[in-house]
């Protein structure tokens, strides 16, 4: 007896999970129970079933395993039960892409698509396309047309839908629908005036003029279709936008005043698309904003939660370029922090955080900590954003958001729920020194029990770099080490790096430190003790400049350059050493901060990009007699010598050495009947520049980029190393036929092109770099090595401080630090921190006090290791 | 067999139920020939060319065809043969007017009687000499001979002249299939009943 209840019970477990422990080949076998005559319908139900549910579970099946089973499935044709004939249909969607021959049900398809069955031609339709290939769809082109003015709604939608997929791969045969989509568009189904109105987008898009008419028609005739009109009002956004209309004749334009119109639609769902719409545009004139904003706060009381949804997100996202006619919606908002719905609260706080003053922050941030554990990471993210736009806008509440930071980094998260606290705590610890100390204690404290080890080594290298010139730099010391003895290979070697930056910036504890680096050495793993020992030895030799040069300042080759010339080398034949000065330095970029006030996080990871100027450089280096010239200090951006609409078209690539420069011409022939041959570019340099050799481009083809080289050689005195050069191109011009490119004949003659005038500017010779420490290494650089020069000057042709900032910037090429080159709003006196290396390798330090009275008045100090540097760049300014 | 199955079939309850396969070059009349037998209200008024195939079903002389109609098409005659396990009997149409390409249809013929499914099977086949309207068409005789059917010693097989249009020719070759597809499957029968006594 017991035994016999046990049995019932397996066979109870066994039945609740059908689908648990499937084996794809037993269930591959089952299929032989397709072939069987007559056809078991409710047997291969299930096991359609089941193969439809691993596929969909990530197994894979190879392509013989996938043929046969759909060959089996193929049978089935033979049974008229409909539920089986469906899954027939998901079946052969699901296996098109991995069988072979699949074609084969095309006349099963089309039969059962143009038969009497309803309940057939909708699936069939959606699984013939799936089946179909390019050269198939001629034969089922006739069926396709047919299907897509059927009077069946569903019929109509799934050929509609269909054809839509298929213009992806073959659009030249889907654009011979054109007739029938437009047919369509006058079904009263609402899903087939939508679907047809996307499909005769989708064939026009690339046609401005058809999109145009198209949606000028149909905004007079108005759709009966909410969800076509919706679709039409963000088609019509996109023609608008590309008009780029001022905010006058916006108002005026047919199609502006068609989505302003559908503000009055009565479908919700219209009203908030052409809301949304307006609010978004541009330049919408004031008129037309305020009630498309009424009606988003409208849509905030409604009882509806999607409603309410959409209304905030939009709000959210505007919060930063309609704060005033946010503020509006205030009210509201504040009646939304305590929706039942957490979505809606958290978009609602999060806009009054943007929108609100600065007293009402810690009321907010006390409503937010009360349901924070309670929403999702993706909401999270969302008010750690706003967190750290509010830290940028009110620096001074920094302790209320750093410790809610703090309480949040805490608490269970994600990977990228961590990094956006950790990213904002940063920014706060580079924007606001006072926070310094405490945002990174928290830090320390967070990477103690941290799992994410991208973070951990950010962290740790943000620790290296601040630490040593915090009041008490050997509190980190003790976090550092603990994640040397307790964690993975790639935290402890970035530990390692952390600990040699403070063994090289804090003489104090550098006998701490080379204790600890020697017990490093001992580490399981090649790269720890690698850095220790690269580290161990440099710091025992006790030379500052040293230090400075290989631990604090190293310079970063660009990675992606660096791998290639790697690779290249590995293939070449190992005769000369691999020189790294080819590779040239990765740039100081500065990263665009988005003002993303919204809540999408398409994070998706970019490739890092190398730039134009990465590339030239590493072109440059490969020439003959250049790399002798020794490293590349900087890569100056293209200037551009001719218009752009000329016969021959030059661009200029600077390249300077340390006492060289090379000019890189990039030349392109728009003549399609001339060839192009010794061109080069002669410069009239000011006589103390000499020059040192031409390096012309033999043959310039029509359509074919060129490229030829002057080498320079910079005067001794630095201060007239900014020069104004005059140049010419000269090239033998042959006469060839536009068609073949062949030549005329043998000899050509010789001719010459003006090319505007180019200059080397000081901002040309520097080198941005960043500086995290500014003041700290101001403060110290003033020992003998160093020189000092001031000057005050009244700047006329600037009317505020920040284009001030910017014009200093610009004219002497330095990183500014420490976000300095922001100036707030309404200040009347601002102080630029900003630094550079010299072609020289000499540094500059410049601090810029401005105060604005009439003009601006500016009191400059630069610090740098050569006297003529300083004077060079005082005169730039005056 | 059970009791309720005797009873049935002494009855003609049930239908008999046969599988055939219809193959042959593309534009030799399979589908119309297909077209023909069916009731005269279910039939289509144009024919075009089959892509992959198609599953048909008709009655004729009391028995319920399944009819796999194949496409002829060059590309698609490699797909016939996962059809040949389950087929009962199969019709072979030819067209007797396309002298030129008779090789072809005698190379695939070769292909067919030479699959492993197909050698060691007794199944039944039909060549439909299609096409006899025209002027200059092959006899059924002629036919015969030029494919080396006299050469076939382990399946039964027949050879009728056919008009799919008019459907001169088609009913006497289906009276002959159903035929020997009963005898096949009474000897499958006995085979198998003969298996399970020993």
């Amino acid at each position: 007896m017991g035994s016999f209840r046990r049995d019932k019970d397996d066979d109870d477990e066994g039945s609740t999970s059908l689908y648990q422990n499937l084996e794809k080949t037993s269930v591959l076998q089952e299929t032989r129970t397709f072939n069987e005559t007559p056809v078991n319908a409710r047997k291969c139900i299930q096991i359609l079933t089941k193969i439809l549910y691993l596929i969909n579970q990530g197994e894979q099946l190879v392509s013989r395993e996938a043929t046969e089973c759909f060959f089996a499935m193929t049978k089935l044709f033979q049974s008229k039960d409909i539920v089986l004939r469906r899954m027939v249909y998901l079946g052969i969607k699901e296996l098109s892409s991995i069988a072979e021959d699949v074609i084969i049900v095309t006349s099963s398809l089309t039969k059962d698509m143009t038969g009497k069955e309803d309940l057939y031609r909708a699936a069939a339709i959606r699984a013939l396309c799936s089946i179909t290939d390019n050269t198939m769809l001629q034969a089922v082109e006739r069926y396709m047309k047919q299907c897509i003015v059927d009077k069946n709604g569903a019929v109509s939608c799934a050929a509609l839908v269909s054809s839509y997929k298929l213009a992806g791969q073959a659009g030249d045969v889907v654009k011979r629908w054109a007739n029938e989509a437009q047919e369509a568009l006058n079904n009263d189904n609402v899903m087939v005036q939508y679907h047809a109105l996307g499909l005769l987008y989708y064939i026009r898009k690339n046609d401005r003029l058809a999109v145009s008419k198209l949606v000028n028609k149909l905004s007079r005739n108005s759709l009966k279709s909410p969800y076509a009109l919706c679709m039409l009002i963000r088609i019509s956004c996109k023609l608008i936008e590309e008009e780029n209309l001022s905010g006058e004749e916006l108002s005026d334009f047919p199609m502006f005043q068609f989505v302003e119109s559908c503000l009055r639609h009565k479908s919700e769902m219209v009203i908030y698309e052409a809301a949304h719409a307006i609010v978004n545009f541009k330049n919408t004139p004031s008129r037309v904003l305020s009630p498309a904003f009424s009606i988003l706060q409208l849509f905030c009381s409604s009882p509806k939660a999607t409603l309410r949804f959409a209304a905030v997100r939009t709000l959210n996202k505007v919060a930063m370029t309609h704060p005033a006619a946010v503020t509006t919606c205030n009210l509201d908002l504040e009646g939304l922090i305590t929706d039942s719905n957490r979505s809606v609260a958290t978009l609602a706080i999060t806009t009054l955080l943007k929108t609100g003053a600065e007293s009402s922050v810690e009321r907010l941030m006390k409503q937010i900590s009360s349901f924070v554990a309670e929403i999702s990471d993706e909401f999270k993210v969302v008010v750690v954003q706003a967190i750290c736009s509010l830290c940028t806008k009110y620096p001074r509440k920094h302790t209320v958001l750093m410790s809610f930071l703090s309480g949040m980094l805490r608490e269970e998260g994600g990977l990228e729920y961590k990094t956006s606290i950790v990213d904002t705590i940063i920014t706060i610890i580079e924007e606001n020194t006072e926070s310094k100390e405490s945002g990174l204690s928290h830090l320390c404290e967070f990477i103690e029990d941290c799992e994410h080890t991208s973070l951990a080594v950010r962290i740790l290298h943000l620790l290296g770099k601040e630490g040593p010139y915090s009041n008490n730099p050997s509190k980190y010391i003790r976090f550092i080490y603990n994640r040397v003895i307790l964690e993975n290979p790639i935290v402890r070697s970035a530990a390692v790096s952390a600990l040699g930056q403070f063994g090289a910036s804090c003489p104090t504890l550098l006998g701490n430190i080379l204790v600890l680096l020697n017990r490093c050495q001992m580490d399981p793993d090649d790269e720890v003790r690698d850095r220790a020992t690269y580290y161990l030895h440099i710091l025992q030799t006790n030379k500052m400049e040293l230090y400075k040069r290989y631990i604090i300042d190293r310079n970063t080759s660009s990675l992606i350059l660096l791998e290639k010339a790697l690779s290249d080398y590995l293939n070449g034949n190992f005769n000369d050493k691999f020189d790294l000065a080819i590779v040239p330095k990765a740039a100081v970029v500065k990263v665009e901060t988005k003002d993303e006030a919204m809540i999408v996080s398409n994070n998706a990871v970019r490739p890092t990009k190398i730039t134009r100027e990465e590339v030239s450089a590493a072109k440059v280096m490969q020439i003959p007699g250049i790399k002798e010239l020794g490293p590349l200090h900087k890569t100056c951006p293209t200037t551009q010598l001719t218009e752009s609409e000329t016969e021959y078209t030059v661009q200029c690539v600077k390249h300077i050495f340390e006492s060289h420069v090379v000019f890189q011409f990039d030349c392109l022939n728009t003549l399609p009947d001339v060839i192009l041959e010794n061109v080069r570019v002669e410069i009239t340099p000011p006589e103390e520049f000499e020059i040192k050799g031409i390096i012309p481009c033999q043959k310039l083809p029509y359509n074919e980029l060129g490229s030829c080289f002057v080498i320079l050689k910079f005067p001794e005195d630095v201060l007239h190393s900014a020069a104004t050069f005059g140049a010419t191109l000269r090239f033998t011009v042959i006469d060839c036929d536009p068609t073949t490119g062949e030549p005329d004949s043998d000899v050509g003659y010789s001719d010459e092109y003006m090319l505007e005038d180019f200059e080397i500017s000081v901002a040309d010779l520097i080198l941005k770099t960043k500086k995290s420490n500014f003041n700290a290494i101001f403060d110290e650089a003033n020992t003998e090595e160093w020189v000092e020069a001031e000057d005050t000057f009244a700047l006329s042709t600037v009317s505020t401080i920040q284009e001030a900032v910017n014009s200093i910037l610009k004219f002497l090429g330095l990183g500014p630090s420490q976000n300095t080159e922001t100036v707030a709003e309404g200040t009347h006196t601002h102080t630029l921190l900003c630094s550079g290396t010299f072609k020289n390798g000499a540094d500059i330090l410049l601090k810029a006090k401005l105060a604005l009275a009439d003009g601006v008045t500016m009191h400059l100090t630069v610090k740098t290791t050569e006297p003529d540097v300083a004077d060079l760049v005082i005169s730039a300014i005056g | 067999m059970g009791l309720f199955d005797k009873l049935s079939k002494i009855l003609k309850f049930k239908k008999e139920t046969m599988t055939i396969l219809v193959v042959g070059l593309n534009n030799s009349g399979k589908s119309t020939i297909i077209n023909h037998f069916k009731n005269t209200d279910d039939r289509n008024s144009i024919t075009v060319p089959t892509v992959g195939f198609s599953i048909e079903k008709f009655q004729n002389h009391g028995v319920n065809f399944t009819a796999l109609d194949m496409s002829g098409a060059g590309r698609y005659r490699n797909l016939w043969q996962h059809h040949f396990k389950t087929c009962q009997g199969i019709v072979y149409v030819i067209d007797s007017s396309d002298r030129m390409r008779l090789v072809v249809v005698k190379d695939e013929l070769e292909i067919l009687l030479k699959h492993p499914d197909l050698e060691h099977k007794r199944i039944p086949i039909l060549f439909y000499a299609n096409k006899m309207d025209f002027a200059d068409a092959l006899s059924s005789v002629k036919i015969a001979a030029a494919l080396g059917l006299e050469k076939i010693d382990d399946k039964p097989w027949h050879i009728s002249s056919s008009n799919a249009i008019s459907g001169e020719g088609l009913e006497e070759g289906v009276q002959w299939l159903i035929e020997q597809i009963r005898i096949c499957v009474i000897d499958a029968k006995k085979k198998r009943t003969r298996k399970d006594d020993n």
